[in-house]
C-alpha cells in the first residue's frame, strides 16, 4: 500500500487553479524532491497533503484512508511535517520541543511515557542534536534549529515526512547534512517529500522529483527523465545553458 | 534539587499573605480587624490574582504572545462592561445571570481583539494589541459614559471600575473562587495542548492538535478565570501581563509548570500590591489596579522595548 496516493487534485487561492489535477503516489522508500518556481504551489501542496489546508478537490490518501476523514491525532501518527520555518518567543529546550513530537502518541492527561523519552532521545541522536538537548531551541542557528524540528517529526514515528523547504537559509553543509538525513531515512522506509529550491540537491538522494512549471503544470517522475535540464529551464524560465542548472 | 526550586512559590505566596494581613496602621494587635476585615481581602485578593496570572498565562501561550495578557486583549474590560451593565439593571451580585454575563462580556471582546487582529491577514504580535488597545478604550467610553449619565449609583461603581477590593461578598468570593479552580485544574490536564499551541498553530496541527479548537477552548478558559476575577475586584490590569513572565525565570516555559506557578504568582501579587496600596500612603487607600498599573505599566514598556529588540 502507497504511503501517500494523490489523484485528480485540483486547488485554487482565486480564480486561476494553482494546482490541477495532480496525481502521484509515494511507496514506502521513496524521497520525493518538489521543485518549481516561487508560487507554482510547492508548499501549498504539502498543506493539502496533512490536511492543513481544506477545500482541495480530487482526493489525498495517506495510508490508504482519505485525508479529510482522518481524525487529528491519528494524523500525526500517519503523516509528519516540518514547516520552513517555526519560532517561538519563548525558551524551549530542545529536549521539550522534540519531546512534543510524542503529543499525538501522548495522550493529554498523563506526562511522557519512558517509551516516549525513548523515542525523543533516538530522534535527537539521529539528527546528531542530542549534544545541546537542554538548550533553548532560540539559542540554535538556523541550521540546528531546523534539525530539532527535523526531530520532533521524527518522534512522531509517521511513515510520511513531509518538509517545506528544509534547507533553505541553510550554508552547504547543512544542506548536504539533511539531504544525506532525508536520504537515510528513507533508506529505513519512510516516505519522504521535500520541497527544495535548488535542482542540484535532489542528486543528494531523491529517487523522484515532482516538477511544477506554473499555472498547474507539473511533471513526475524519476530525478533523471523530470528534472533534465531542458525541463526546468521551461519550468523555472532561464536559459537551458544557464550554469544554475545541473548539467 | 530540580523540584526544590519550586519550593519558591509557597514561600513567596506565604510572604505575600502575611504582609497583607499585617498591613495596615492597627498592625498585629487588633484580632478582630484581622480576621473580619483583612482576611476575606487577603483572600479576595488571592482569588483575583490567581485568575489574573492564569488568564494571562493561558493568552500568552494558545496566541504566542509574550504581550497578551487579558486587559491588554480587553477581555477584562469586557467583563467590566457587562458587570456594570448588571448592577445598573439590578442584577444580583451572585446570581447566575450575573456570572453569565461578565464571562459572555468578556469572551466577546476578547474575540473582537482577536478578529480585529486577524483582520490584517496573519497574525502579528503587535496587531493583536492594537487591537486590544482599541477594544479596551471603546468598552472603557461606554462604562464612564454609563456611569456618568447613572448619578447617584455612580459613586460606588466608580472604585469598581478602577479595581478595588473593598467590600466582598463572601457568596461571590466562592463562586469566582470555584470558576478560577476549575478553569485552572482543566488547563493544567491540558498543558501539552497549550505548549504545541506556543510553538505556533500550524506545529500545533501537525503536532496531532485541533488549533482552533484549542484556541476556544483556552479562550474559555481564560476568560472564565478573568470574568471570575472581575466579578470580584473589577478592572485590575498587568497582573496577567507580569505573571507569567517573572515565573517563566524559574519554571521554564512549559505549561506543566508554569499554569500553576502563574496562578499562585499572580495571587502573590496582587495580594502584596493590595496591602501596599492600603498601608503605603495610609491614611488615603489607592486601589490595588492603581497600584498594578504604576507597577505594570512601565513593565509593559520594557517588555515592548525587549520584544522589539528581539526581533532586529
Amino acid at each position: 500500500m502507497p504511503a501517500l496516493k494523490v489523484s485528480g487534485l485540483t486547488f485554487s487561492y482565486g480564480p486561476r487553479p494553482l494546482i490541477q489535477d495532480l496525481s502521484f503516489e509515494l511507496r514506502p522508500g521513496n524521497f520525493m524532491c518538489v521543485l518549481g518556481p516561487n508560487g507554482s504551489g510547492k508548499s501549498t501542496l504539502l498543506k493539502l497533503l496533512t490536511g492543513f489546508l481544506k477545500g482541495a478537490g480530487g482526493s489525498v490518501r495517506l495510508g490508504g484512508q482519505e485525508v479529510s476523514g482522518i481524525e487529528q491525532g491519528k494524523l500525526a501518527r500517519l503523516a509528519a511535517y516540518v514547516a520552513s520555518e517555526t519560532s517561538t518567543p519563548y525558551d524551549f529546550s530542545v529536549r521539550e520541543t522534540v519531546l512534543l513530537g510524542r503529543t499525538a502518541r501522548a495522550g493529554f492527561w498523563r506526562g511522557y511515557s519512558p517509551e516516549d523519552g525513548d523515542a525523543a532521545e533516538l530522534a535527537m541522536e539521529e539528527t546528531g542534536i542530542a549534544r545541546f538537548a537542554g538548550r533553548s531551541i532560540n539559542t540554535l542557528s538556523t541550521g540546528e534549529r531546523q534539525l530539532v524540528f527535523i526531530a520532533q517529526a521524527l518522534a512522531q514515528e509517521a511513515r510520511l515526512l513531509l518538509l517545506d523547504e528544509p534547507t533553505s537559509h541553510l550554508d552547504l553543509k547543512y544542506k548536504s547534512e539533511i539531504m544525506a538525513l532525508l536520504a537515510r531515512l528513507a533508506g529505513r522506509g519512510l516516505a519522504v517529500a521535500a520541497v527544495l529550491h535548488e535542482p542540484a540537491l535532489a542528486r543528494l538522494g531523491c529517487d523522484r522529483a515532482l516538477l511544477f512549471s506554473g499555472g498547474g503544470a507539473y511533471s513526475f517522475g524519476t530525478v533523471a527523465d523530470t528534472l533534465a535540464a531542458e525541463k526546468l529551464a521551461a519550468a523555472y524560465g532561464v536559459p537551458p545553458d544557464s550554469p544554475l542548472l545541473p548539467k | 534539587m530540580e523540584r526544590n526550586k519550586f519550593l519558591i512559590f509557597p514561600a513567596v505566596l506565604a510572604a505575600a499573605c502575611l504582609f497583607s494581613l499585617a498591613a495596615g496602621p492597627a498592625g498585629w494587635s487588633d484580632y478582630d480587624i484581622i480576621l473580619n476585615l483583612r482576611l476575606p481581602r487577603t483572600l479576595a485578593a488571592l482569588a483575583v490574582g490567581a485568575g489574573l496570572g492564569l488568564a494571562g498565562a493561558l493568552f500568552q501561550g494558545v496566541l504566542k504572545n509574550p504581550l497578551s495578557d487579558p486587559y491588554i486583549l480587553g477581555t477584562s474590560s469586557g467583563a467590566t462592561a457587562a458587570a456594570v451593565f448588571c448592577f445598573l439593571s439590578g442584577i444580583e451580585r451572585t446570581s447566575p445571570v450575573f456570572f453569565a454575563a461578565v464571562f459572555a462580556g468578556a469572551f466577546g471582546a476578547t474575540f473582537l481583539s482577536y478578529w480585529l487582529a486577524r483582520l490584517a491577514g496573519r497574525l502579528s504580535d503587535a496587531a493583536l494589541v492594537l487591537a486590544g488597545v482599541a477594544v479596551s478604550a471603546f468598552l472603557s467610553a461606554l462604562v464612564m459614559l454609563t456611569l456618568t449619565s447613572a448619578g447617584a449609583r455612580s459613586f460606588s461603581l466608580f472604585y469598581f471600575v478602577l479595581g478595588g477590593l473593598y467590600s466582598v461578598q463572601p457568596a461571590v468570593l466562592i463562586i469566582s473562587s470555584v470558576i478560577i479552580a476549575v478553569s485552572g485544574g482543566v488547563a493544567m490536564a491540558r498543558w501539552r495542548a497549550l505548549d504545541a499551541m506556543a510553538l505556533g498553530s500550524e506545529n500545533a496541527y501537525h503536532l496531532g492538535i485541533n488549533p482552533d479548537r484549542e484556541r476556544i477552548l483556552f479562550f474559555t478558559l481564560a476568560c472564565a478565570a478573568t470574568s471570575a476575577a472581575v466579578a470580584i475586584g473589577g478592572t485590575i490590569g498587568f497582573v496577567g501581563l507580569m505573571t507569567p513572565h517573572i515565573v517563566r525565570r524559574i519554571t521554564g516555559p512549559s505549561a506543566r509548570a508554569l499554569v500553576p506557578a502563574a496562578a499562585l504568582g499572580g495571587a502573590a501579587m496582587l495580594a502584596a500590591a493590595d496591602a501596599a496600596g492600603r498601608s503605603f500612603f495610609s491614611p488615603s487607600e489607592i486601589p490595588a489596579g492603581v497600584v498594578m498599573a504604576l507597577a505594570g505599566a512601565p513593565f509593559f514598556m520594557w517588555l515592548l522595548w525587549k520584544t522589539s529588540r528581539g526581533k532586529n
